[in-house]
């Protein structure tokens, strides 16, 4: 197990604020091809982040606890005792508004259908329907 | 000459401004300060961006070996003929100057470029107001085509000027996701060849006596990092005094909040002296970090100019409260003067009806 020589700082910064800057076990990261788990001692690593849930075991109320943060879009670079998060937007679980993840995830469909032969347009629309889906699957296991 | 009810009614009407000016400029004040802490709030995230994709851009060719091609379409360089021109004003007035030394300065841009074709994106409600009086809107047909998709297509333009879309009440509760649609909006224009370069005007603000008007050439990206300013106007010395002066009334800090820790911190992001695994390709890495870094670099922009834009209505507000205290002190003068001018009338009038006894 970590103790306290070997622990990561974990980093989630987005472009309006820092939201969560402390050290901890291990972070589960929502990379583009799946999700990955990033422990004490990982090689350099830079990728791209999709939507999703970035886990944090072991943030600033003890070793236990899991702190969910809800992501879409964004890079991060883990070093061996570093990893930081750029994330377009983050939400805390209880602060994603159900209704709008909703409202999004029937715009996603209808521009879904009606993207045609764009290509653009086809890309744009599961951009929007994985943030939404991804927004209400943390919503749902929070509640 | 005036009679005393008369300056007394001035006076408490003078008063009452003052009132409503010494509030607005608290107000002004009280924004400024949760402006800065935004811009400040922002850095770590601008700074990381920028730092990553300088890494990147060292350790990858930005021309593809293999293809000869661009990695990137935002790296291109082509003659500058249409050019975009974002203004970033206030969405208010009863700034002072902040709103018409904006336009003058973009008024001044697209006099020295008469030769390029201008589009015009509008940030803001006083620059909006000022382009639509003064050029003609891009005008827009709709166009089917077999497959029955609708297009949007650009009319035959009217004038080398154009506006091609406004946002006001962008500024007044900065959201990221409607910047970076602004970003990518430009972006897909570049792309797309609609323009050859993108400016924006806005007033720079480091602290309430460092501040300027520039004109930043936002794409084409030449090197990652370096704003690329073509054009700046220094406020004038007795300007910065006016301001400082403000500011300490309402204290405000006047120097810039030391943030040089936090920037090395945050420039260490993707710039470690290590082989990284990139787990996509260079270029798609290039594609998802170009948008974010054109988008913070606007949002960078608006957030400058906001604090810039309460600054200038606190230093304009504070103006008016010290005039108005001159006034009120004039006009007290004058009625203590009117006022004693009638005793010593009344007194003559009686001294004199005595004598005449």
């Amino acid at each position: 197990m970590a103790d306290e020589s070997n622990q990561l700082r974990v980093r989630l910064v987005t472009p309006e604020r820092t939201l969560f800057e402390h050290v901890a076990g291990a972070v589960e990261l929502p990379a583009k091809n799946g999700y990955m788990e990033v422990l004490y001692g990982h090689a350099p690593l830079l990728a791209e982040l999709g939507a999703g849930d970035v886990i944090v075991h072991g943030g600033p109320d003890g070793p236990d606890t899991v702190t969910h943060y809800n992501v879409s879009w964004g890079f991060t670079e883990v070093l061996p005792d570093r990893v930081t998060i750029l994330a377009s937007d983050a939400l805390r679980p209880e602060e994603i508004d159900v209704p709008r993840a909703e409202q999004q995830l029937d715009r996603g469909l209808e521009e879904w259908k009606q993207a045609g032969e764009s290509e653009d347009a086809y890309t744009e629309a599961l951009r929007v329907i994985a943030e939404a889906e991804a927004k209400l699957a943390t919503a749902a296991e929070k509640h | 000459m005036a009679n005393v009810l008369d300056l007394r009614r001035r006076i408490r009407s003078v008063k009452n401004m003052r009132q409503i000016t010494k509030a607005m400029k608290m107000v002004s004040a009280a924004k400024l300060r949760r402006a800065q802490e935004r811009a400040l709030a922002a850095r770590p995230y601008a700074k990381m961006i920028t730092s990553v994709l300088e890494s990147l851009t060292r350790r990858v060719d930005i021309i593809d070996p293999e293809t000869g091609n661009l990695r990137h379409p935002l790296f291109a360089t082509r003659p500058e003929k249409k050019v975009l021109l974002i203004i970033i004003s206030g969405d208010k007035g009863f700034a002072g100057a902040f709103n018409s030394n904006i336009l003058k300065t973009a008024f001044q841009f697209i006099a020295g470029n008469t030769d390029k074709q201008i589009d015009v994106e509008a940030v803001g409600r006083k620059g909006r107001d000022m382009m639509r009086r003064r050029h003609p809107a891009a005008g827009y047909t709709e166009q089917t085509d077999e497959q029955g998709n609708i297009r949007q297509v650009r009319n035959d333009r009217q004038s080398y000027v154009e506006v091609t879309g406004d946002h006001p009440g962008m500024l007044g509760k900065l959201e990221v996701s409607r910047v970076f649609e602004l970003a990518q909006s430009v972006i897909s224009r570049y792309c797309h060849e609609e323009i050859d370069a993108a400016y924006i005007v806005y007033n720079e603000f480091k602290s309430v006596i460092s501040q300027r008007l520039v004109v930043e050439r936002l794409l084409p990206i030449m090197k990652i990092g370096v704003p690329q300013i073509t054009g700046a106007v220094e406020p004038t010395e007795a300007e910065k005094e006016r301001a400082a002066e403000a500011a300490l009334s309402a204290g405000i800090t006047l120097e810039p909040i030391d943030t040089a820790a936090a920037d090395d911190e945050a420039r260490k992001f993707g710039t470690s002296q290590v082989d990284y695994i990139y787990e996509q390709p260079a270029e798609e890495l290039l594609n998802g970090l170009l948008p974010q870094y054109v988008s913070s670099m606007l949002y960078h922009a608006m957030t400058e100019s906001v604090a810039a834009e309460h600054a200038a209505r606190m230093t304009a507000m504070d103006s008016a409260s010290n005039n108005a205290s001159d006034m009120i002190d004039a006009y007290t003068l004058e009625m203590n003067r009117v006022r004693q001018a009638a005793i010593t009338k009344e007194i003559i009038e009686i001294v004199s009806g005595a004598a005449a006894v």
